[in-house]
C-alpha cells in the first residue's frame, strides 16, 4: 500500500492513517467497554433472597456420593426423603424445598471417585453458589472438605447450616455468624469416652488412631483435656488421601505399635471403611484391645464386621433397633415413600440389614427435620437473615435425644450424647450388629477440660402434628 | 500497519506493554460477560498459565528438564497462606511478590548442586523435591495444619468494584469477577517481565546454552550462573502462580501440589507450545477448561462418566493428546498455527 502515498503528501497520508486508525481503535475500545459494563447492569433479578420463590426454597449441599467416604452418602439422602416427604404434604408455608446434593468424594478426588474430573468441595460449592444460586448450604458433610469452604460461604453470604463433623471449626458465631455444626464435638465426644474409661477401665494404657486432619487432632484434644495420660507413641494418625495398600501399610505400623506398647483401650476418630480396615488388621495381628470409635466411624452397618462387637461408642439417637421408638417409625415411613429410595438406600432393601434404620439415616433426616422447623417458624418472609435468627431461637425437635440447641454464642449443635455398645444380633435373619445405648442417660460437656461431664436424663421430643 | 512495525523496532518494551495492556482490557471486558463459575475457572487459568510459562522458560529457552515445579508452588501456596493468616491486612500484591521471592530463593536451594546435572539426572532430582514436599507438609502439622491443610479469606471485592454489580446475587457476582480480575492483571504484569526477558541478553545467552553449550562458553556466557538464574526465575514464577492458586482457593491443602500436578504443567505445557508465551496462555485455558473437553468426549463416546472408565478418563484424553501433539505437531497449538499457515501458502503457490 505504501507506493501511493509517494512524494510530499506522503508524511500526511500517514499521519491521516494514523489517525483514522486511532480512532477507530478507540470506538471499538469504547464499544467494547459498553458491552462489559452492560452486564453489570443487567444483571438485577426479581427476587430479593436468592433461591427464594414464591412456591420454593431451593438449597444444597456438598457431600460425598462416590469415593472413599461414599458411605456418608445415606446421610444426604435421607434429608432429601424427609424433604421430599414435606414437599408432598404441600412444603412448608406453601414453598417446596429442592435440596440439590452434588458429589464432592469428600474432597479426595481418587479412590472411587465417579464426580467428574477437577471436582472439588470448592468447585462443587461455587456452582451451588453461582449457578443453582442456593438459599442456604444445608447438611455438607466433612471436616477438611467443609473446612476449605467455609470462608467462600461466610463472604458470600451464604448461610452454612447443618455441617456434618464434629470439628469445632463450625462453633466459631464471632467470625462465622452464618455457620452451624450439628453433632456434638470431636472433643466431646473424646470427653465421653474418658469418662466411660475412668469408671470401666480405669487402668488401661491408653492410645488413639485418628484421621489425619482436625477430626483425629480434635478426638486427640478431648482425650487429652480429660486429663487421659496418652504417650505420645500411642498418639498416632493416618492418612485419608492415599491408596488402600499405602494406607493399609501405614495402619499395620500403628497398630503393632499399639500392640507391642500393650494399649488395651483404643480410641478410633476414623471413617468407617478405615474402621473396617483397622478391626480386620488388628485380628490378623491377634490384637483385642477395647475399641471406642467415634460416633461418625462406628455405625454396624456401614463398618459391616462382627470384629466390632464389644466396641463402645457415642450415639446421639435412638437405639436403631427400636422399632417402637415413634421417631423411628416415622423415618422408616419417610424413607419407604421417597421416591429414590432404592437407589439412595441399597443397604435398607437388600442384604442382610433389609428393613433396617442404621444411624446415618437418623443423623440425615433430624438435621432435615431441624432445616423444616428453622424454615417454618420464619412464615411467608423467607430471608437469609431470618433464617440466622432463627437457628438461634428455635427449639428443634428432632430425633435425637440430646437437646439441639444453639446461641448467640454457640454454633456447635448438640454437646453429648449416650454411651453406646456394638451388640451381636441373636436373631440371625436380622442385621448381624446393632447399636445397644448403655443405660438411660445422656453425657454432655464441653471442649475444654474446665467443662465437666454432666449426665441428664434422654429426652424423647414428640413429631410436631405438621410432620407426622 | 507500518508505524507498527517502527515501533515495535524502536522501542520493542514500550511496544510489548502497549499489546499486553490492550489484551488485558479485553480480558478484563470479557471477565464482565462471563458467569461466575467461568470467572472462577478463568483465574485459575490465569495462574496455571504463569506457572507454565516459567516452566516454558526453563525447558523451552534453557534446556533444563525440571519436574519440581508443583514443588515451588507448593512453596508460594504455604508461604501465602501462612503469611494472610497472620497478617491479614497485608495487601495482596504484597502478598503475591513474598511469595515470589520465596519462590525465587527454594528455586535457588534446589539450582546449585542442580546445575551439575544434566538430562535425566536433572529431571530425577527436580522429581524428588516434587515427592518430598507432600510428606513435608504431612509432617509439621502446626506449620502447615497437615492433610486440613490451611484455610485464608477469599478474595473480597472492594466496594467501588462491588457497587458496579446489583441484584440478590451482587456479592457473590462481584467476588467471582474481582478474583478473575486480578488474576488476570497478575498474569499480564508476569507475562509482560517474560516477554522482555525472552528478548534479553540473558534470553539469548539462554538459548545458546540449550543448542551448544561449548559455543556458548566460547562466546563468554557464565555457564552455571545462566542455568541457576533459568531455574530461579521459574521457580519464582512457580511461586507466583502457586500463591495466587492459593488465594483465589481460599486453602492450600498438601494433595494439591503432590507430582501428578507437575506432569500435568508439562503435558499443558507441551500442548500449549513450548517456549511461547501464547503457548503458556493456551496451557492455562486449556488447564481451566479440560473438564468441558473431557465431558465433551464422555458425550461423543458414550462413556458413563461415573463409571471407573470414565474417571479415568481425563488422564487417558490428556495422554492421548500429548501422544498426538508429540507426533503431528510438535510445536503445540501455537506451532500448529504456523505449520497449518504455511500449508495454506505451499498449497497457493502450488495453484
Amino acid at each position: 500500500m505504501q507506493y501511493i502515498y509517494q512524494g510530499e503528501s506522503s508524511m500526511n497520508h500517514q499521519r491521516i492513517h494514523r489517525a483514522v486508525k486511532l480512532v477507530s481503535a478507540s470506538t471499538l475500545m469504547l464499544g467494547m467497554l459498553s458491552w462489559g459494563v452492560g452486564l453489570a447492569s443487567s444483571a438485577s433479578a426479581t427476587t430479593a433472597t436468592p433461591g427464594v420463590t414464591a412456591k420454593s426454597v431451593t438449597i444444597g449441599a456438598t457431600v460425598p456420593l462416590s469415593g472413599i467416604a461414599a458411605g456418608y452418602g445415606e446421610v444426604s439422602a435421607a434429608a432429601a426423603a424427609v424433604f421430599s416427604y414435606v414437599n408432598s404434604k404441600g412444603g412448608i408455608n406453601g414453598r417446596k424445598i429442592n435440596y440439590l446434593r452434588k458429589d464432592d468424594c469428600y474432597n479426595i478426588n481418587a479412590l472411587g471417585c465417579t464426580a467428574g474430573t477437577g471436582v472439588t468441595t470448592l468447585s462443587q460449592t461455587q456452582a451451588l453458589v453461582t449457578q443453582s444460586h442456593v438459599f442456604a448450604d444445608v447438611g455438607s458433610l466433612g471436616t477438611a472438605a467443609q473446612g476449605t469452604v467455609l470462608n467462600y460461604l461466610n463472604q458470600n453470604g451464604v448461610p452454612n447450616l447443618f455441617v456434618n463433623s464434629g470439628s469445632s471449626l463450625w462453633n466459631q458465631p464471632k467470625k462465622y455468624k452464618g455457620l452451624f455444626g450439628f453433632q456434638p464435638s470431636y472433643q466431646a465426644e473424646s470427653k465421653v469416652f474418658a469418662y466411660w474409661i475412668k469408671k470401666n477401665e480405669p487402668l488401661a494404657v491408653v492410645g488413639q488412631i485418628g484421621q489425619g486432619d482436625d477430626f483425629g487432632a480434635n478426638g486427640l484434644a478431648g482425650l487429652l483435656a480429660a486429663h487421659l495420660p496418652i504417650a505420645k507413641a500411642n498418639q498416632l494418625t493416618y492418612d485419608a488421601n492415599v491408596t488402600s495398600p499405602t494406607l493399609a501399610a501405614g495402619l499395620i505400623q500403628d497398630i503393632s505399635t499399639l500392640k507391642a506398647n500393650k494399649v488395651n483401650a483404643v480410641v478410633l476418630d476414623s471413617i468407617p471403611p478405615v474402621t473396617q480396615a483397622i478391626l480386620k488388621i488388628a485380628y490378623n495381628l491377634g490384637y483385642s484391645p477395647q475399641w471406642l470409635i467415634s460416633s461418625v466411624g462406628a455405625d454396624p452397618i456401614s463398618v459391616a464386621t462382627p470384629l466390632e462387637v464389644g466396641a463402645i461408642t457415642l450415639d446421639y439417637f435412638p437405639s436403631t433397633a427400636d422399632t417402637a421408638n415413634s421417631w423411628n417409625q416415622w423415618v422408616t415411613k419417610v424413607i419407604k415413600r421417597f421416591p429414590a429410595a432404592r437407589a439412595d438406600f441399597p443397604n435398607y432393601f437388600t442384604g442382610a440389614n433389609a428393613g433396617v434404620l442404621d444411624a446415618n439415616m437418623l443423623y440425615g433426616a433430624s438435621y432435615a427435620v431441624a432445616f423444616c422447623e428453622a424454615l417454618k417458624s420464619l412464615g411467608k418472609n423467607v430471608t437469609r437473615a431470618g433464617l440466622l435468627k432463627a437457628m438461634t431461637t428455635v427449639r428443634f425437635a428432632t430425633p435425637s435425644q440430646t437437646p439441639l440447641r444453639y446461641s448467640a454464642t454457640k454454633h456447635q449443635g448438640l454437646l453429648g450424647g449416650s454411651l453406646a455398645q456394638i451388640i451381636a444380633n441373636t436373631n440371625p435373619a436380622s442385621n448381624p450388629q446393632y447399636i445397644k445405648l448403655l443405660g438411660n442417660a445422656e453425657y454432655t460437656t464441653g471442649d475444654t477440660s474446665t467443662t465437666p461431664v454432666i449426665t441428664a436424663a434422654p429426652i424423647v421430643s414428640p413429631i410436631p402434628g405438621w410432620l407426622s | 500497519m507500518k508505524w507498527l512495525t517502527t515501533l515495535r523496532d524502536a522501542r520493542p518494551t514500550t511496544s510489548r506493554a502497549l499489546g499486553i495492556t490492550l489484551l488485558t482490557l479485553l480480558a478484563l471486558l470479557i471477565t464482565f460477560r462471563l458467569s461466575a463459575l467461568d470467572d472462577a475457572k478463568l483465574a485459575s487459568g490465569a495462574a496455571i498459565a504463569i506457572v507454565v510459562v516459567g516452566l516454558s522458560w526453563l525447558i523451552g529457552w534453557s534446556g533444563q528438564v525440571s519436574l519440581g515445579n508443583s514443588g515451588f508452588m507448593a512453596v508460594g501456596a504455604y508461604v501465602t497462606a501462612i503469611w494472610a493468616n497472620h497478617h491479614a491486612t497485608t495487601p495482596i500484591f504484597v502478598t503475591l511478590l513474598l511469595a515470589t521471592g520465596c519462590g525465587a530463593l527454594s528455586g535457588l536451594v534446589l539450582a546449585l548442586p542442580s546445575t551439575r546435572l544434566r538430562g535425566p539426572y536433572l529431571a530425577g532430582m527436580t522429581l524428588a523435591f516434587s515427592f518430598a514436599v507432600v510428606p513435608l507438609a504431612l509432617n509439621f502439622p502446626s506449620v502447615t495444619g497437615a492433610s486440613s491443610g490451611l484455610t485464608l479469606n477469599f478474595l473480597n471485592a472492594p466496594s467501588w468494584f462491588a457497587g458496579l454489580f446489583t441484584g440478590p446475587q451482587a456479592t457473590v457476582n462481584a467476588n467471582a469477577q474481582w478474583s478473575a480480575d486480578v488474576a488476570i492483571v497478575v498474569a499480564a504484569v508476569a507475562f509482560f517481565f517474560m516477554a522482555n526477558l525472552f528478548h534479553s541478553r540473558t534470553g539469548r545467552a539462554m538459548r545458546l546454552i540449550r543448542d551448544n553449550d561449548v559455543a556458548a562458553e566460547l562466546t563468554g556466557v557464565n555457564l552455571p550462573r545462566t542455568r541457576t538464574l533459568a531455574f530461579v526465575i521459574s521457580a519464582a514464577y512457580a511461586g507466583l502462580g502457586g500463591s495466587l492458586l492459593t488465594l483465589l482457593n481460599g486453602s492450600v491443602t498438601p494433595q494439591t501440589y503432590s507430582i501428578a500436578l507437575s506432569i500435568l504443567l508439562l503435558t499443558l505445557m507441551v500442548l500449549g507450545g513450548i517456549g511461547t508465551l501464547s503457548g503458556a496462555v493456551l496451557g492455562g485455558l486449556i488447564y481451566s477448561y479440560s473438564d468441558n473437553l473431557v465431558s465433551l468426549v464422555n458425550k461423543v463416546t458414550g462413556v458413563n462418566p461415573a463409571s471407573t472408565f470414565g474417571a479415568n478418563l481425563k488422564g487417558i484424553v490428556f495422554g492421548a493428546l500429548l501422544i498426538l501433539t508429540m507426533l503431528l505437531a510438535p510445536r503445540g497449538l501455537v506451532g500448529l498455527g504456523s505449520q497449518l499457515v504455511r500449508l495454506f501458502a505451499q498449497l497457493r503457490n502450488r495453484t
